[in-house]
């Protein structure tokens, strides 16, 4: 039994030595990671205390909990009322600290851009993990995550710049295609399981995603067509006034249908993207089995995929709200930035993110709306860490079935 | 021995090069000028930096354009000694600056301006009543407008039928709160008045709708948009003419400032000296003029030169 060669065991001193640095410096990352975090969330909270704790200097005027969240009658108005106008242009006035059109305006941004991703981002997700021929989910998913790099601000831009003002013009055109489109697509399905079997081997389900193209364009191009004739006939030619008269809807250019729009476009890849993993995770042996016990595509997919993939698809949704409850480039730009608190589609809104995005570089550091601002800031810190938190843990329970599952005989 | 010769000669000019730097340059104000402030102000500030920079190349100016509210925290903070802003500092942003500093800023005119009333240029309204102005865009109506005006035929046209939809400046700018001042007495905005972060997006947005309704600085008219004219106290409709807003006959008129942190009895700091030179200037308000704002009046020139001691420039 002979001594290593003293290099062999140099090189493998070197080697722990490495080994050693790797594992200190990721540790002390994670570590910085985690410390981030907390020290943002303690600066926040540290800004915000002072609010309720003293008299604020900037104003004279005590912010109490109620006067932020209740209605508070001001000089001018009947009725109590919800308002945000943080800054004055007199001493004599006092601005108006109403933080409820606030985190109403962010709940509905996020409500409509889920309403429009939602669907779309799993119906898409569903059959491209169950349908789809394998050559075509190759080149489509790639394609759908890279939308996810689109920056928010060019979304905004377009959607503030171009969709808004032609959304406007072509307003019954716009509603047609929202009225329209779902139903066409079920129709081109039911019209699918009709066609002759010869017929159908042309038109693989597999395809669906190329072969619905052309229907979906007809589609479009028939709303667009029809639009203003069905507007000259029903609504008398102005929709618009109709909308206002019998609904009692205002329609503002920027408006909460145009942000859905918009972050639904920004929301869909990433919930389509987990949603997808989450699918497509699924062991193949728990499908099979339904299979070969006689299960339609169909049943396999309600009564078993979904089931044993729905903490994956959960904490898809829960990500994409997240993230449009965080979004603030799309909602400044495309949403007219007014503190209402409506249900309506057609009226604008003003998010927690968009006000500090707006407001911040002029308020006053340390005074009332400074920490306001950083009191929505905190707010938007707690939901989204929240959010991310239950979606991950959701997730790693998940994954931890599909191991078991995956591990049975 | 060559290259070791050729390195040795390219240190010495450089060094010699250097050694020169300070002679050469000895009569050339040299320094970077930072300013915060005014959004309204920033194509006419970097157009004077640029001037300002061919005069001196030894000067540049740094901006940051976030807004009028913007400029006095920065001035009063010390991030900055040139505060652009289109409107006056408020009693409570001097007071702020004077408690930090001990002293008021120094307040120079650099530009008239007016906040013009925008609609569709396709949208028939000819002229615009105060009253009015205020029962369109505000909720209080504490600036004569007796009622709320909503709809286009309540200003006693046809067409475009149905709401006005308005658009404004957000809380940040100036144009902001000079609007709010003049044209509704400190009152509330309505709340369905959308805020875009620019005045150019306003007037986009005002173009791009016949029933809509805004107000944005009048440089950035674009021919889109008509700027309506506005009944003044006497019953005469003003247009926003270059000269009726350097009298101030145009009731929604405005003057934009510049403030400099400038400890009383001193001198200004050569950079600063060059920037308000060259603003003061008959080539600094010729750019105003080609930026779309108002030229000052010459004695108003005269009197800020004098009182800065610039008065040995022409």
């Amino acid at each position: 039994m002979s001594d290593p060669s003293p290099s062999l065991h140099l090189r493998q001193r070197l080697r722990r030595g490495r080994d050693h640095l790797a594992t200190a410096l990721i540790t002390a990352g994670g570590i910085g990671v985690i410390a981030a975090l907390l020290a943002i969330g303690v600066f926040l909270v540290v800004e915000v205390v002072p609010l309720f704790w003293s008299t604020p200097t900037d104003t004279g005027h005590e912010v109490s909990w109620r006067a932020l969240w209740l209605p508070q009658s001001y000089e001018g108005y009947d009725a109590p009322q919800h308002r945000w106008q943080p800054t004055v242009t007199s001493a004599e006035e006092r601005p108006q600290y109403g933080m409820t059109p606030l985190v109403w305006g962010t709940l509905k941004a996020a409500a409509w851009a889920l309403v429009i991703a939602v669907p779309l981002a799993l119906g898409a997700a569903i059959h491209s993990a169950m349908f789809m021929s394998r050559r075509l989910r190759s080149r489509i998913k790639p394609t759908l995550e890279l939308m996810e790099a689109l920056p928010g601000v060019v979304i905004g831009f377009i959607a503030g710049l171009v969709l808004a003002p032609w959304v406007e013009r072509h307003l019954a055109g716009a509603l047609a295609l929202v009225v329209l489109l779902p139903p066409g697509v079920l129709i081109a399905g039911w019209g699918w399981t009709r066609l002759p079997v010869r017929l159908r081997r042309c038109l693989p389900l597999g395809w669906a995603g190329l072969w619905l193209v052309p229907w979906l364009l007809l589609l479009v191009a028939a709303a667009l067509g029809l639009a203003p004739w069905l507007e000259a006939g029903w609504f008398g030619g102005d929709l618009r006034g109709w909308l206002e008269l019998r609904l009692g809807l205002d329609y503002a250019s920027r408006n909460a249908m145009i942000v859905g729009l918009a972050m639904g476009f920004a929301v869909m890849p990433s919930v389509y993207a987990l949603a997808e993993d989450a699918l497509s995770g699924v062991p193949g042996s728990l499908g099979e089995g339904a299979q070969a016990m006689g299960a339609t595509r169909w049943q396999t997919l309600w009564k078993v995929v979904l089931p044993a993939a729905s903490p994956g698809v959960f904490s898809a949704v829960m990500i994409g709200a997240g993230r449009a409850v965080g979004e603030t480039m799309i909602v400044l730009m495309a949403s007219g930035n007014t503190a209402l608190m409506t249900l309506s589609p057609f009226d604008g809104m003003r998010s927690m993110a968009a006000s500090i995005a707006i407001e911040l570089p002029e308020a006053a550091f340390g005074g009332t709306h400074y920490r306001l601002l950083l009191l929505a800031a905190l707010a938007l810190f707690v939901f989204t860490f929240l959010v991310n938190t239950l979606a991950e843990v959701v997730r790693a329970r998940l994954r931890h079935r599909y191991r078991r599952l995956g591990g049975a005989p | 021995m060559q290259r070791g010769g050729k390195a040795r000669r390219r240190w010495l000019g450089a060094l010699i090069l250097m050694l020169a730097m300070p002679v050469a340059m000895a009569d050339e104000v040299v320094g970077s000028l930072g300013a915060v402030g005014s959004d309204t102000l920033a194509g006419l500030m970097l157009r004077w930096g640029e001037q300002l920079t061919d005069r001196h190349p030894g000067i540049r100016l740094q901006l940051q354009a976030s807004g009028s509210a913007s400029a006095p925290p920065a001035l009063v903070a010390g991030t900055t000694r040139l505060g652009p802003m289109s409107r006056a500092m408020s009693d409570t942003e001097r007071r702020d600056f004077i408690e930090r500093h001990g002293y008021p800023p120094v307040e120079i005119e650099v530009a008239r301006d007016a906040l013009v009333v925008i609609v569709h240029r396709h949208n028939p309204l000819t002229q615009l009543s105060l009253a009015e102005l205020d029962g369109i865009f505000s909720a209080t109506r504490r600036c004569g407008g007796g009622h709320a005006i909503t709809r286009w035929r309540e200003l006693g046209i046809e067409r475009p039928r149905g709401r006005l939809a308005l658009h404004g400046r957000n809380a940040a700018s100036g144009t902001y709160g000079l609007f709010r001042q003049r044209a509704l007495c400190n009152g509330d905005y309505r709340a369905r008045l959308d805020e875009h972060p620019g005045s150019a997006a306003v007037v986009a947005a005002v173009a791009a709708s016949p029933r809509a309704i805004g107000y944005a600085g009048r440089n950035h008219l674009t021919a889109g948009v008509r700027a309506l004219p506005l009944v003044d106290a006497e019953g005469r409709a003003v247009r926003p003419d270059p000269e009726r807003v350097r009298q101030g006959d145009y009731p929604l008129s405005r003057t934009l400032y510049l403030y400099l942190n400038l400890p009383p009895g001193e001198a200004l700091p050569g950079p600063e000296r060059a920037f308000v030179e060259l603003i003061l200037s008959p080539e600094g308000q010729e750019t105003v003029v080609e930026l779309g704002f108002v030229a000052l009046p010459q004695a108003t020139l005269e009197r800020q030169r004098r009182r800065l001691g610039l008065h040995e420039t022409p």
